[in-house]
């Protein structure tokens, strides 16, 4: 498997950033109850975390080690507070709508986690795609929790009326202990599925001498020295 | 040569350059954008005045708001004073005010800056002058959790304040309902935003003083 591919498929699934390293679970709370939201946030981690690790990667050769994580907070601060500009500038309606949220973005841990677990030991090009792995994989975890939540909970799709007037809106789903039981539930049927597959391809393949079975969570491609 | 990168020189020079690189292309972002900004933010604010008057709505182009607010609204002076002031005089308390005149009759909005339960809550209100009915409200700024309390900001909340009756106290009671919006004017009450009974206070709050600015307002004209 070429290196691209392999990170897509460990952002995407194997080492989801949702389901696998249980990172950025406080945005998934926050901001799922509404599609719109959530579609803006994920677009806003995916940036802000590929462009971070991008340039976290090309400056890691002159990072002191001293001053690591400041640097790499600063770095990502500054794609946040341009994700936050952008869309104060150009998205007036939404910047309204998540409010403090695009500020927070910078307390999501995947941001901090892909710069310190492989933007640090990756090349920039790598990075980037690690990056954008990760934001998407975040991403359709979100997308599919703020699909059921807002569904449920008031009636619509990215504010469009799906039921009738007769529909009674699914008052919980509109708080953030939903969020913590369709994210279990994802958890769940993520890690059935996984140890299924796994136990399947264990089966039809039996295991190479000297391989391991799974990549480590936080190292995808060889760090370098 | 090769860079000592622990050495303290090098960390001091490092980080100092990295920040003031980042900070200058913030800048520079932040300026190109701020004319972009401040329009938005004026546009925002006379829609919101307009809306609060019932003369815009959703579907009013963009286009025709500036000329619709020249046109309607005419801005009026307001006294500005220390905050603990506004105890006394509620029209202190308002930090722009404005008159519409609408089929022949007068009406006066305030907007007007409260604490909310993470910032605060800037809006506008239209009432009569005596504020014995609220003609419209908008909620102009806010900070409250998303989905939550930053519901407020929805047009089935604010909607709700569309021609209802100000109660004896000078009060529109923000309370638990249906969660599906009040649409009786007569009862001087609307819902709360289910799950964000904090913010629906400070909403609470915030109208009441926006009322008692209006009804000073309007008995000083």
């Amino acid at each position: 498997m070429s290196p691209g591919r392999k990170v897509f498929n460990e952002g995407l699934w194997s080492n989801n950033p949702i389901f696998v390293q249980v990172l950025g679970i406080c945005s998934t709370l926050a901001v799922t109850n509404n599609l719109s939201n959530t579609l803006v946030m994920v677009l806003g981690v995916t940036f802000a975390t590929a462009m971070g690790s991008f340039t976290l990667s090309l400056l890691k050769d002159l990072i002191p080690r001293k001053v690591r994580m400041i640097v790499q907070v600063l770095v990502l601060s500054f794609y946040v507070i341009i994700v936050d500009i952008l869309l104060k500038a150009y998205q007036p309606a939404i910047s309204k709508q998540l409010g403090p949220y695009v500020g927070l973005i910078i307390t999501n841990c995947i941001l901090m986690g892909r710069a310190e677990a492989f933007a640090a030991a990756n090349k920039p090009g790598l990075s980037f795609l690690d990056g954008i792995a990760n934001g998407l994989g975040y991403g359709w975890v979100l997308i599919s929790i703020a699909f059921v939540r807002e569904l449920l909970g008031f009636g619509t799709l990215l504010g469009l009326k799906v039921f009738g007037e007769g529909f009674t809106p699914w008052t919980i789903m509109v708080m953030a202990p939903s969020a913590f039981f369709l994210v279990a539930l994802a958890l769940w049927a993520a890690n059935i599925f996984k140890a299924k597959a796994e136990a399947k391809a264990k089966v039809s393949k039996p295991k190479a001498p000297g391989t391991s079975a799974l990549s480590g969570a936080a190292s995808p491609a060889p760090a370098k020295q | 040569m090769k860079l000592k990168k622990d050495s303290i020189g090098y960390v001091v020079v490092f980080t100092f350059i990295v920040c003031v690189a980042f900070v200058l292309l913030l800048s520079v972002a932040n300026q190109v954008t701020l004319p972009q900004v401040k329009a938005n933010q004026n546009y925002a604010s006379h829609y919101a005045v307009l809306a609060a008057f019932r003369l815009a709505d959703s579907s009013t182009p963009k286009s025709e708001i500036e000329e619709l607010y020249a046109s309607k609204v005419k801005e009026l002076p307001v006294e500005t004073s220390a905050a603990d002031a506004a105890a006394t005089r509620p029209a202190l308390a308002a930090s722009a005010a404005y008159s519409a005149d609408i089929d022949g009759v007068s009406f006066l909005a305030v907007r007007i800056t409260n604490p909310g339960l993470w910032g605060p809550i800037t809006a506008i209100l239209a009432a009569d002058p005596a504020a014995e009915r609220i003609l419209g409200f908008e909620v102009l700024e806010q900070q409250e959790t998303p989905g939550l309390g930053g519901r407020i900001g929805e047009a089935w909340f604010t909607e709700q304040f569309r021609g209802e009756k100000v109660n004896s106290d000078g009060r529109v009671i923000v309370a638990q309902g249906t969660g599906k919006g009040d649409l009786n004017p007569e009862n001087s009450r609307v819902d709360a935003v289910t799950g964000a009974s904090r913010t629906s206070d400070f909403v609470q709050i915030l109208v009441a003083k926006a009322l008692a600015a209006v009804k000073e307002i309007g008995g000083s004209i």
